[in-house]
């Protein structure tokens, strides 16, 4: 991505959001190259899949390009929006999901460079990761994925879902444990050997 | 050893390596995102519907306009209903008796008499 000039360095994305709405076309430049890493990995984390999780991200970002014009100053930060939207449309895909996925679909680690067997034993785990949210109620899988993938705060999850810090302490102990109940069985699988 | 829940600690490391994909969004993606960009308008909020009888009042020019005409109106009606004395001659052309009216007349402008009796 080519970097934009320092324009709108220290302004806040909603700052940027309104000027795209009155027409700076560079407002979008700049606020896609802010935001769109972000919400691609927040995809692939959940998703495994990287042709899905690039439709999530482009879906959502389309969406607040549409939402810019009726933004509400001062409610809302566009990063809790978007983790909102995107977390939506990845339980959307979760639950239309819960079927068999081919190993070519998984998305490749970006970190480091890992060896082939290292990089598959990745892709395996991630994917085994991702198969075991879309077993979850959707709101577990969305404050699991949120707390443990995304790193908020509990606070920060009770507003991106639209609820209490005690529902999110719930719904993410639930998860968890829903989560290693499912995993378990592929433990050997994902090359966590039993001792 | 029977197989049950994964411990903590391998679910955390499995999250750890979830946190650690940081894929970088393809040329293609930001094309597609940018390509979406295009300034919104904003979506025009429906006119509230109004009744007839408000359309009909705002026609008029509001209830400031049509107090004004209610008044002028039912005064008219009163006039011609109970006319004073002095529309008296008017209401009777208006009904077909030729009258007279002088503007100027003498009778009523120096009725009194005052200026030239002292």
């Amino acid at each position: 991505m080519n970097a934009m000039p320092d324009l709108f360095a220290g302004a806040p994305d909603e700052a940027l959001l309104i000027a795209f709405a009155n027409g700076d076309a560079q407002a979008a430049q700049a606020l896609t190259e802010r935001l769109l890493p972000r919400v691609l990995a927040q995809a692939t984390r959940m998703l495994a899949i990287q042709a899905e999780a690039e439709e999530v991200a482009q879906e959502a970002m389309i969406r607040l390009w549409k939402q810019a014009p009726d933004w509400r100053q001062g409610e809302a930060q566009v990063s809790t929006w978007l983790y909102r939207v995107v977390s939506n449309l990845c339980t959307d895909i979760l639950r239309k999901r819960r079927g068999g996925v081919s190993l070519d679909q998984i998305a490749e680690p970006t970190d480091g460079a890992p060896s082939v067997v290292q990089k598959m034993q990745t892709n395996a785990r991630m994917q085994a990761l991702s198969d075991a949210l879309a077993a979850l109620p959707e709101r577990q899988a969305q404050a699991v994925s949120l707390r443990h993938l995304e790193g908020l705060s509990n606070p920060e999850i009770a507003e991106i879902m639209d609820t209490n810090v005690r529902s999110v302490e719930s719904l993410t102990a639930r998860g968890k444990r829903a989560l290693a109940a499912i995993m378990a069985g592929r433990k050997a699988e994902l090359g966590y050997d039993d001792d | 050893m029977m197989m049950t829940d994964l411990n903590d600690d391998i679910l955390e490391d499995i999250f750890a390596q979830a946190r650690a994909v940081a894929p970088v969004p393809s040329d293609d993606l930001i094309a597609r995102v940018m390509a979406g960009a295009t300034v919104p308008q904003a979506v025009p909020q429906p006119a509230p519907r109004r009744s007839l009888g408000q359309q009909v009042l705002d026609l008029l020019g509001g209830w400031t306009a049509v107090s004004g005409l209610v008044t002028a109106t039912c005064a008219g009606v009163w006039i011609g209903v109970a006319p004073p004395a002095s529309v008296e001659n008017y209401t009777a052309t208006y009904f077909g008796d030729e009258i007279n009216v002088s503007i100027f007349s003498e009778d009523a402008i120096f009725a009194t008499g005052d200026f030239f009796d002292g």
